[in-house]
């Protein structure tokens, strides 16, 4: 087991280092003046200058390469001329509402996927499976900005239930009039900007030191629609596999073995099959963490919701391109770390693999 | 001579597929003693799997009990039901395809058990063996000691997600007790396996095949059950171990008592283990009687066929002789009215045409075959020309 | 190629499912909207203006209407916006036909979705395959570059690409409308050239991880060895063998890796980066801000992409179950 970390971590580190590389060899080869991208939009000659001196860019590129590798594996993710700030501290202070998001995404999407599925593929070809076919087949065809629009349309809008819908985006077209509302029904979620009014570890010391659950309900309700947008491939993904899995597992002949010695049929079901199912399902749960990662810059941009994602939408519209590098460069490390802990779960899930 | 356990009659089982109704078990009658190893031979396909299935009523969707009863003794099990099932109780006998699912599903355990052919799938591979022979102890002891003591015995124990989700949080409110699991490794070790606390925390696939046959029999025997069904119990396994199981199997028929069900295609297996036999073809049993009605006074060309082609320990080097052709398909629509056997019989005249009743046969009482030979002698006159089912000639398979 | 086993399997599962039928149909009826959209298309996708001339508004579709309010001397007065019989699916906040727009967005979708994929594959299928059958260090580093590539998501790792090499259409020339079938429409239609390229680059890695796959396992077939010890040389046992008999799984991936570029297309024109503003994704970012008065603008082209996806992913799902032999064979022996 130990064993398997380390050559696990190796690989990791190696695919980080790839990333690095390939950060490096976009920016170096990319067509026009480096300095030029590093400064970012709109920066006037002098500045982008002094930028070429600061970043080192007249230097060979083998000593920028280094330079660059040293720096980051210092923690030190560069310099955002754009912003003037350093990019490490954009990173952090966007994750925990991409996190957030994406946790909430993933729980959203396993409550309602994993019974689902199991409905699905225990009750084959009835009504319910029909019903769970179609709905995976929406889920993942469809795309989750105009899934997200829907929602707000139909919640915010035409039922007018109280939501904080979208603001108009950085990028969005100018010199019309922007009709939709900011804040529907009670007015009380006018936000000019940014739509997480409370972060998750805020509303819980709010709940722990204050006894006040309000917080915690203000980032229930600000978090749901965003959560579901984002969640919905993933639930339809998921539903998918757990019932392939479920149908593949109950066909198997220790099933009927255990219906032989009496299980009751939930036991079973829970215990044994669906367990099964899982094991599976979390590697491709790990490999799925990209995706939900992309979904995440979309669901954001729709909600307009402070994280990683519409910084880095920001940054691509401001053309700051160490910010751009250096949330990618996070978004795959997290991708690296994340399988790395998926792959541990299923060694020590799967006890074929864990003994051998 | 011993009373009946269980009495199967006009036992039918279809699967109803794309293809058509396939007749896997067809109007089969035969009982079983108490105490008694009963065997079931036949090819592979000849239902034989099907039957023991039916009667643990695991057939699985498209496949049907199409008709037929299975009547099993058990006076206390017919007092319970007696008021609720009037129609399913006579006297001591229940017959259990007259009874909800769920009471079906109660005798499961402590009335009949079963052990399959292939022990590595017959266990969940991410589950110790230990933990998985305990859940089958720990169904039985809840279900014994039911509060509701009068439907103790005839309902499942109940198990539900939320019950599932706790025991994932809380080790004490797991499914399976720490009683069941000593217990299940007095299992362990009265099946033979050595250093059995250790073996208990191991996975299926740490087992050997044998040592896991032995497990499989453990499970099993949880529920002390009345009946044992046996399904090819040694094919899987090296001819060492096959020894060693069917030793396992027959102590515990002398011990207990236990009366066991044995289905193989192996006659060696059969001469060695059995009391009485039934030979399966095409769904139908085609002879039954004593193991020496069947070994030394079979009538049945069939029967017949299958003794000749056990290779003999004094004809070494000698050929086998196998039955020409191969067992008939089961479709409904493709099957003929006459004797399923006449196209590969070497012996089929022209009345086998219309179908043979199950005839009295020469040797014990039980002795009984669905053959014409059993009432007169082959008539050569009579003899279905070769060509008349122009049917295949492939050589018989026995796998 | 593609063998007669392959054929009947494919006819068996159309027979025999609804949903291999409801995708081929749909598969249809996009591409015949996207090869004749100029045919089709009532107005030029690209003129604007097209507005309810009492209110300056945009029209509502076919059968709807919807108040607004407009200046009257310095005075707000309600007035009642009615559909525009030319304008089937009404027009969009600059005026322009949203009918017409969504032809010419099946456009865009399936000739990017097509291209990329092909690209993808004409870059991945002959690393895969080489990698694949000669083993060893190529084969190594092959691996690592495609963990690397995985590491980073599709999505993010094309918004890295173009926050690099910026945006650009391509325009290519319309041969309908050239050969004087259609009058009136654009005689080139936009692109978005960055983001085909971008969308094999991001795709290919799954097109050699397959080829690889199954490069390595005909390898040791016999038929091949019986090839080498002809004398066969290397590339014609690869172009002739390998290639032939690795098809079927790469078709497959081809089939669903369309449905991915086509909602990558979509996503980055709905952000913004796809160079073109003739896209379903960028129409919806379009009808976003004027959600509540006006949400054709945005419902239809989502309907549109909606649609394609699906169609796609059911002919993935047809294809996979027909052509690959191991799934579900659930059925047991009695």
């Amino acid at each position: 087991m130990l064993k398997f970390l380390f050559r696990r971590l190796l690989q990791g580190i190696l695919v980080i280092w790839g990333a690095i590389t390939i950060l490096f060899v976009l920016r170096a080869f990319s067509p026009g003046d480096p300095a030029v991208l590093m400064a970012g939009e709109g920066a006037d000659d002098a500045y982008i200058e002094q930028v070429r001196q600061a970043e080192g860019l007249d230097e060979p590129l083998l000593s920028q390469y280094f330079e660059y590798l040293l720096n980051i594996m210092v923690g030190d993710f560069g310099f955002s001329w754009e912003a003037r700030r350093e990019v490490e501290a954009i990173v952090i202070g966007r994750v925990p509402a991409t996190v957030e998001l994406a946790v909430a995404a993933t729980v959203v999407a396993l409550v309602i996927a994993i019974p689902l599925g199991v409905i699905s593929g225990t009750r084959r070809n009835e009504p319910a499976d029909y019903g769970a076919t179609l709905f995976s087949l929406l889920g993942i065809s469809t795309p989750n900005f105009w899934l997200g629009l829907m929602l707000i349309l139909v919640f915010g809008v035409w039922y007018g239930i109280p939501y904080p819908s979208i603001g108009t985006s950085s990028f969005s077209l100018g010199g019309f009039a922007v009709e939709y509302p900011n804040s529907v029904g009670l007015g009380l979620f006018d936000f000019p900007t940014g739509r997480r009014e409370i972060g998750f570890a805020a509303a819980v010391s709010a709940l722990v030191f204050e006894q006040s659950v309000s917080e915690l309900g203000t980032w229930v309700r600000y978090i749901t629609l965003p959560a579901l947008t984002l969640g919905t491939y993933f639930t339809a993904l998921i539903t998918r596999l757990t019932r392939s899995g479920m149908i593949d597992e109950l066909g198997k002949p220790y099933v009927t073995s255990m219906e032989a010695k009496g299980l009751p049929r939930a036991l079973i079901l829970y215990k044994h099959t669906l367990r099964n199912t899982m094991i599976p399902i979390i590697t491709v749960i790990g490999l799925q963490i990209g995706t939900l990662a992309g979904g995440a810059v979309i669901t954001e941009t729709v909600f307009n919701w402070p994280g990683l994602g519409l910084r880095l939408i920001d940054a691509l519209n401001a053309r700051d391109w160490p910010v751009i590098q250096g949330i990618v460069l996070f978004i795959a490390i997290a991708f690296v770390v994340i399988n790395i802990i998926v792959d541990a779960l299923y060694n020590y899930l799967d006890p074929q693999v864990r003994e051998s | 001579m011993s009373e009946p356990i269980l009495k199967i009659s006009d036992l039918s089982t279809s699967f109803f597929t794309n293809e058509g109704q396939i007749n896997a078990v067809d109007s089969i009658s035969l009982s079983i003693d108490q105490g008694e190893v009963f065997g079931i031979v036949g090819e592979s396909g000849s239902g034989k799997s099907v039957t023991a299935l039916s009667l643990m009523d695991l057939v699985e969707s498209p496949g049907e009990i199409t008709s037929g009863s299975i009547s099993y003794r058990n006076a206390e099990l017919a007092d319970t039901l007696r008021e609720e099932y009037p129609d399913a109780v006579d006297g001591a006998f229940v017959d259990i395809l007259s009874v909800p699912e769920s009471v079906r599903r109660s005798l499961r355990g402590p009335s009949f058990s079963m052990i399959f052919q292939d022990p590595e799938s017959s266990f969940n591979p991410s589950v110790t063996v230990g933990e998985q022979v305990a859940e089958a102890v720990e169904v039985q002891r809840r279900a014994r000691s039911n509060p509701r003591s009068t439907h103790a015995k005839t309902r499942g124990v109940e198990y539900s997600l939320s019950g599932y989700l706790t025991s994932a949080v809380l080790p004490s409110k797991r499914f399976v007790t720490t009683e069941s699991k000593e217990r299940a490794i007095e299992l362990l070790e009265m099946v033979g396996i050595p250093d059995p606390i250790k073996r208990a925390n191991e996975y299926p696939h740490q087992y050997s095949g044998g040592m896991l046959q032995r497990a499989m029999i453990a499970q099993a025997l949880a529920g002390e059950p009345d009946i044992l069904i046996a399904d090819e119990p040694t094919t899987a396994l090296d001819v060492t171990i096959q020894a060693q199981v069917l030793d396992i199997l027959s102590e515990l028929q002398e011990d207990v008592g236990m009366t066991i069900l044995l289905i193989t295609h192996n006659l060696g297996v059969v001469a060695r283990m059995c009391d009485r036999v039934g030979v399966m073809y095409a769904g139908e049993i085609v002879e039954q009687g004593t193991l020496e009605d069947i070994f030394e006074h079979n009538i049945h060309p069939y029967t017949a066929g299958l003794m000749g082609s056990i290779p003999a320990l004094d004809n070494v080097g000698g050929r086998l002789h196998p039955i020409e052709g191969n067992v008939p398909s089961l479709l409904d629509s493709e099957m003929r009215d006459g004797c399923y056997f006449a196209d590969r019989c070497p012996k089929a005249m022209e009345e086998c045409l219309t179908k043979p009743q199950a005839f009295d046969g020469p040797g014990s009482e039980d002795h009984a075959a669905m053959c014409y030979l059993a009432t007169h002698e082959y008539e050569e006159e009579q003899a279905l020309p070769d060509t008349y089912f122009d049917s295949s000639t492939e050589v018989m398979t026995d796998d | 190629m593609i063998s007669d086993r392959v054929k009947s399997n494919l006819k068996q599962s159309l027979s025999e499912s609804i949903l291999p039928k409801i995708g081929l149909v749909l598969f249809i009826v996009i591409i015949f909207m996207a090869l004749f959209a100029p045919v089709l298309a009532t107005h030029d996708p690209t003129s604007t203006g097209y507005f309810d001339p009492e209110s300056g508004s945009a029209y509502p579709p076919l059968g709807h209407s919807y108040d607004t309010e407009i200046a009257v001397d310095g005075e707000f007065t309600a007035v009642t916006v009615e559909a525009n019989s030319t304008h089937l699916l009404g027009t969009n906040t600059v005026g322009q036909d949203v009918y017409s727009r969504l032809l010419y967005g099946a456009r865009v979708s399936v000739i990017v979705g097509i291209s990329a994929t092909l690209l993808a594959m004409l870059i991945g299928v002959p690393i895969g395959l080489l990698a694949g059958y000669y083993g060893g260090r190529v084969d190594d580093g092959l691996m690592r570059v495609a963990d690397t590539m995985l590491a980073f998501p599709a999505l993010v790792l094309a918004l890295a690409l173009i926050g690099v090499f910026g945006e650009r259409p391509i325009e290519i020339p319309d041969p309908i409308v050239m050969a004087g079938f259609a009058d009136g429409m654009p005689e080139t239609i936009p692109i978005p050239g960055t983001v085909t390229i971008v969308g094999a680059l991001v795709i290919w890695v799954w097109f050699a991880r397959v080829a690889r796959g199954e490069a390595m396992s005909l390898r040791n077939a016999e038929y091949v060895k019986a090839a080498k010890s002809f004398g066969t040389s290397n590339t014609r046992i690869l172009l002739k063998h390998v290639l032939p008999n690795s098809m079927t799984p790469i078709i497959v991936l081809a089939t669903i890796q369309v449905a991915v570029i086509i909602l990558l297309e979509a996503s980055l024109a709905y952000l913004g980066f796809s160079g073109t503003t003739l896209s379903w994704g960028y129409e919806i970012e379009r009808g976003q801000d004027y959600l509540r008065r006006r949400p054709w603008v945005s419902i239809f082209p989502g309907i549109g992409i909606m649609l394609a996806v699906i169609s796609v992913n059911l002919l993935g799902d047809w294809f996979r179950d027909a052509l690959d032999p191991n799934i579900d064979q659930s059925k047991r022996g009695a």
